[in-house]
């Protein structure tokens, strides 16, 4: 719902990287989008579409995602397991069903490949 | 940014640590590995010191639309109003609807009308703090609360700078709500599972929708209440009570 913003948040660090690096051209943008993140997926590839049109500098970037693993932290036993998939049960070490996520929550703005 | 108050302002900082390598066709790769929730927890993180060195305990309600935050503040104002000076911030899509109804309570109120946008973020809320204190009795509270957009998706990305985070489920949406929206639940401090006078007509386990919210987050604190009938309100307001006394001591 709210991905609109966030491009345009992305666009915004964009523009001051390429000022910084005075390029006028981004190639590759490569972003981590945590599975817990509450960010859409489909939605902010829309929207990186739909702002980079109009915009010299990012019309032709290419957009990479990076879906990381979700870390489950034992409350029993500390023992962390990492999946892509559903949430587990229970600790794979202890059996204990009390498991916190960790990891996955962030939207990171990992890396830019530009001229 | 802030004349206002004289407060810090928020100016973001990008240190050059980032690492660059050269590609074989002279593309530079820049690694950044910044978050892009940074802005919006640089703000939500001046927001709570601003708070703290203003003893004013913040709760950030967020729940579906229509699961009872407004009449949990109306009743809770008509129970403590006197006892604690509460300030009410609304986040709505369009109407200035619940916070009349707040401020009909004689409680300084302001709402955000978010323009279509489905949360609130913390520079909102800073701009909406302002706003309260220009209000009648807007300089003196000791407790604030933020009324969420009625969404359980994101509001539970974006920190305001509150201290407690409350998701709310009402007994008629159904007890399967944590396991749909695990980030409202993960992320909160506190769950309010409302209207209980209507148990006896919809098919909720109180207790099956507490252990499930108890998966998730087992540090989850939950309480049960009816705001109409004022049945298992004594426990929520004995907890206003104590989150403000604890803000004072600090
Ligand atoms: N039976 C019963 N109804 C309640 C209770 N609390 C709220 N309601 C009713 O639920 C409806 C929605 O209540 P609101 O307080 O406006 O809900 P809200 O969460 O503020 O709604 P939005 O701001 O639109 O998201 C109203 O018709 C209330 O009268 C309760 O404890 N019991
Ligand atoms: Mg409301
Ligand atoms: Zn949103
Ligand atoms: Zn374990
Ligand atoms: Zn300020
Ligand atoms: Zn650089």
């Amino acid at each position: 719902m709210h991905e609109m913003s966030l491009v345009q948040g992305l666009l915004q660090q964009l523009r001051e990287l390429a000022s910084e690096h005075n390029t006028s051209r981004i190639l590759k943008v490569t972003m981590v989008i945590g599975p817990l993140s509450g960010v859409v997926v489909d939605s902010f590839k829309f929207g990186f579409e739909v702002l980079t049109r109009q915009d010299e500098l990012v019309q032709d970037a290419e957009l990479e995602i990076v879906i990381p693993e979700v870390g489950y932290r034992c409350s029993a036993c500390q023992n962390l397991q990492k999946t892509a998939g559903e949430r587990p049960h229970q600790c794979a070490a202890c059996g204990d069903t009390l498991l916190i996520a960790e990891e996955g929550n962030d939207l990171i703005l990992q890396q830019v490949e530009m001229e | 940014m802030c004349d206002a108050c004289g407060c810090q302002t928020h100016t973001h900082d990008h240190d050059h640590g980032h690492g660059h390598s050269q590609t074989h066709d002279d593309s530079v790769i820049v690694e950044i590995n910044r978050s892009l929730f940074a802005a919006n927890d640089a703000m939500a993180r001046s927001n709570r010191e601003h708070f703290d060195e203003e003893r004013i305990v913040v709760l950030n309600l967020i729940s579906s639309p229509g699961s009872g935050k407004t009449t949990l503040l109306e009743h809770t104002i008509d129970r403590i109003g006197s006892e604690i000076k509460i300030g009410v911030i609304e986040g709505d899509i369009e109407t200035e609807r619940d916070a009349e109804r707040i401020r009909a309570k004689g409680v300084p109120a302001i709402q955000l009308t978010t323009g279509g946008a489905c949360h609130l973020d913390a520079s909102m809320i800073h701009r909406g703090f302002h706003q309260l204190q220009k209000e009648p009795g807007g300089n003196s509270i000791d407790l604030l609360v933020i009324e969420n957009v009625g969404n359980l998706v994101c509001p539970a990305t974006f920190d305001l700078g509150e201290h407690t985070r409350v998701v709310l489920v009402s007994v008629p949406e159904g007890p399967d709500k944590p396991a749909k929206y695990p980030k409202a639940f993960t992320s909160s401090q506190l769950f309010l599972i409302t209207k209980t006078d209507l148990l006896p007509y919809f098919d909720f386990e109180v207790a099956e929708a507490r252990k499930e919210a108890l998966s998730l987050n087992p540090s989850l604190q939950v309480m049960d209440f009816s705001a109409t009938t004022g049945e298992g309100f004594e426990v929520w307001l004995d907890y206003l009570r104590e989150l403000v006394r604890e803000e004072k001591g600090k």
